[in-house]
């Protein structure tokens, strides 16, 4: 008896979770259902009061937002280099960078972590003018290796951060083991530490690259007609005369699949890289 | 200034077979030579305009060929069409132009970095009138008067720079000196469902009082019908494209005898009392967040039956994609202020010549400007342009009064065009909004002050006071 009152109550409590959870999610995703309807829609049907829930939908936004007049096409191709060459570059330097700071004994090495950090403390908006500046003088402005430096500067103190505390909590046993057998540091580098931050490595990839895409106040400025990044040409839809909130929504969507499909793609390793602090009960060795 | 600052610009009466917006711009060269628009016209070897007629000015066209050069625009359906037209431009000098379209919210800034880093990147821009004191205390950009009083560089007697409108060309000029030239405007007028009035026996506002009982008269929220909008969004290009007006009409003068800023007088007071109890009262809740397409969408859809804004927002509402109210609407003036005045924005994009520029590439970009403003270009860009979108904020006063290109602007409803041309005629206000070199800063300060005052955070007088403790900072630092 006690029992399966006992069992109806977690029942219970468990409908209730649920049910909470499910609403939570609900709410959170509401705005990106919201998008997707509108994205259906046409123009006039999206101001229509109130909203209608039948409706033809039209998939002539989608076409519109990608091959019409103002296509954003040529855009996420930029955005998609961009993003790319930066992850690619800031995981490259940021992993040596990391190991170097979780590992070796280096003079300064307090100061260098806080200096690392420092970059980051500045509001981006009070670096446009000297970004600008300086990209001018070297002919920078506008191109793809500029706003790729621009942004490395950015994602390489977050990288080296994060894969910092992710190397830190590899048991030093494991390397000094390799070490025993005559690995030098580069070979545990790549051996021992790397299959072991594989999470950690998935994690940063997906910020640094979500930063980089949805960037937009260096992407205005420092960008122009070579470099023009889908955060800047979303903003053909919202001209001066009139926002088309349709094509604006599909527009938004399909920048989105990228980010979708990576999300999708490094979930597992995300959701242990996550974890891997918790499991051994939150503190660093 | 700020994100927000989109404000102020908009028109364009979409007519004839409107598709979308921005399709049209670009389906423009397409329909050129397929539609057989021009059938009938022979251009001796523009695609667009008749270069002939370009050519009869007495100056040298192909003086800087060779030369390239890049504009910064908005992305708006006018500079799309400007475009569009472009290859005659090049036809005609030799003078490469590329076009860098930029969000509204972001154009000032980032010309203001070109001209203050003098980095030339922009030959010119589409320039908000405000930020001309700005550029010309910096001598970021070059007085005009040179290129225009030049033999070589500019024949007046075919240009005719005072057919621009009179208003248009003191608010790009300084100290009685041009530094920009206007390019496309706009004129702040009355819009109202004339279907609505017809029926409760209501006339379009000739004063504020009569503009708040009209408001009171149609307002009617139980059946979605709400009385009155006005841009209640906060911003230097917002809230503060309207009050300024307000402001102006009530006889408010920004500065007193000695020079100094003046935002909490009496006028002020009584101007943000009329507004705050206009929209308070008669207006859909929100309106505090609302920016003039929000105002143009509402109207629309047919839930607001008046509305104050820029003559060019019959683009949305005359949209058949959009709007529910086509055929019901109607079109006046500014109404009268306590002051007897009726004031309107004097927005328009122009264009100046980025000082750093070299003295070729300065001549190429006054080539530029001269051509686009011409005649010849502001006609190939309105009513004669080959796609749907045509432009309703021409430049010129000989433009107004062509047969065609009021034609094509009839159609926008009842009234239109003699509200924008008496508007442009009478009612332009070249101190509409206090010019000064910090107008960004005290632009905002204002635009706070206002909405602080509308949403109930402070009282009318509470909200100018401190503005003007805060306007007095900046002015001071």
């Amino acid at each position: 008896m006690a029992r399966s009152a006992s069992k109806a109550a977690a029942a219970r409590r468990n409908g209730f979770l649920i049910a909470a959870a499910s609403l939570l999610l609900l709410i959170w995703v509401f705005p990106l259902i919201w998008a997707v309807i509108v994205s259906l829609k046409s123009e006039s049907e999206v101001l229509a009061y109130p909203p209608r829930v039948i409706f033809e939908p039209t998939f002539q936004n989608y076409s519109d937002a990608l091959f019409g007049g103002v296509s954003i096409l040529p855009s996420l191709v930029t955005s998609l280099i961009v993003s790319t060459s930066t992850t690619i570059l800031t995981i490259i330097i940021a992993v040596p960078a990391a190991y170097a700071f979780a590992r070796l004994r280096l003079r300064g090495k307090k100061w260098l972590g806080f200096y690392t950090l420092a970059t980051q403390m500045v509001p981006p908006v009070g670096l446009v003018i000297p970004y600008f500046l300086i990209l001018n003088k070297i002919g920078w402005l506008d191109t793809f290796q500029g706003m790729v430096t621009v942004y490395l500067t950015f994602s390489l103190p977050f990288a080296i951060w994060l894969l910092v505390s992710y190397m830190e909590d590899i048991p030093r046993e494991m390397e000094e083991a390799a070490f025993l057998d005559k690995a030098n540091r580069f070979q545990t580098l790549w051996h021992i530490i790397l299959p072991q931050v594989r999470g950690g490595i998935a994690v940063t990839v997906i910020f640094i690259f979500l930063n980089a895409w949805n960037e937009f106040l260096f992407a205005v400025q420092l960008g122009g007609n070579t470099v023009r990044p889908v955060t800047v040409a979303m903003f053909n839809f919202v001209s001066v005369e009139q926002t088309l909130w349709a094509k604006l929504s599909a527009a938004a969507l399909v920048a989105m699949l990228p980010m979708i499909i990576i999300g999708i793609a490094a979930q597992k390793q995300i959701v242990k890289g996550l974890t891997v602090g918790a499991v051994k009960g939150g503190g660093r060795l | 200034m700020t994100k927000a600052d989109d404000n102020t610009n908009q028109r364009s009466v979409p007519l004839v077979t409107r598709r979308t917006l921005l399709k049209g711009a670009v389906s423009g060269a397409v329909l050129a030579t397929s539609s057989g628009f021009f059938a009938g016209r022979a251009y001796a070897d523009g695609q667009f305009m008749d270069l002939d007629s370009l050519r009869a000015a007495n100056i040298d066209w192909r003086q800087a060929e060779g030369a390239s050069i890049t504009v910064g625009v908005i992305p708006a359906g006018y500079f799309q069409n400007l475009e569009t037209v472009l290859p005659d431009f090049k036809e005609l000098t030799g003078i490469d132009v590329r076009f860098e379209m930029t969000p509204p919210g972001q154009i000032r800034q980032k010309a203001v970095l070109d001209l203050s880093s003098k980095t030339g990147t922009w030959a010119t821009h589409a320039a908000d009138p405000m930020y001309y004191d700005l550029y010309v205390t910096n001598d970021w950009v070059d007085p005009l008067d040179g290129y225009l009083g030049d033999a070589k560089l500019t024949d007046n007697d075919w240009f005719q720079y005072e057919d621009i409108l009179a208003g248009w060309r003191g608010a790009t000029s300084v100290g009685g000196s041009p530094f920009g030239i206007p390019f496309d405007g706009e004129a702040t007028i009355q819009v109202y469902r004339k279907d609505v009035f017809d029926k409760l026996g209501l006339k379009p506002a000739e004063t504020f009082d009569e503009f708040t009982s009209n408001a009171a008269a149609a307002h009617d929220p139980d059946n979605r019908l709400w009385g009155t909008a006005l841009r209640g969004f906060r911003g230097a290009g917002q809230n503060m494209y309207i009050y300024p007006s307000i402001f102006r009409s009530f006889g408010g003068e920004w500065f007193d005898n000695t020079g100094k800023m003046v935002v909490n007088g009496p006028e002020a007071i009584a101007a943000l009392n009329w507004y705050v109890n206009l929209l308070n009262n008669y207006a859909p809740p929100g309106v505090e967040n609302w920016n003039w397409p929000d105002i143009a969408d509402a109207f629309g859809q047919g839930t607001v039956a008046s509305y104050i804004d820029a003559h060019g927002s019959a683009a949305v509402i005359t949209n058949p994609e959009k709007s529910k109210v086509i055929g019901k609407i109607g079109f006046a003036r500014w109404p009268k202020g306590p002051s007897g005045k009726r004031v309107s924005s004097i927005w328009n994009w122009s264009f100046p010549i980025n000082g750093a520029l070299s003295q070729k590439d300065k001549v190429a970009t006054w080539l530029f400007i001269q051509w686009a403003a011409s005649k010849e270009t502001q006609v190939a860009t309105t009513y004669a342009f080959p796609g749907a979108y045509k432009r309703t904020g021409a430049n010129r006063t000989s433009v107004w009064e062509i047969g065609e290109y009021r034609a094509t602007l009839e159609a926008a409803g009842d009234n239109y065009i003699a509200a924008a041309t008496t508007s442009f005629a009478e009612d332009t206000d070249v101190e509409w909004r206090p010019r000064l070199p910090q107008w960004p800063a005290v632009g905002d300060t204002m635009a706070t002050a206002i909405q602080a005052a509308l949403v109930g955070q402070s009282t009318v007088t509470d909200a100018l006071n401190e503005a003007q403790k805060k306007i007095e900072a900046i002015l001071k630092g």
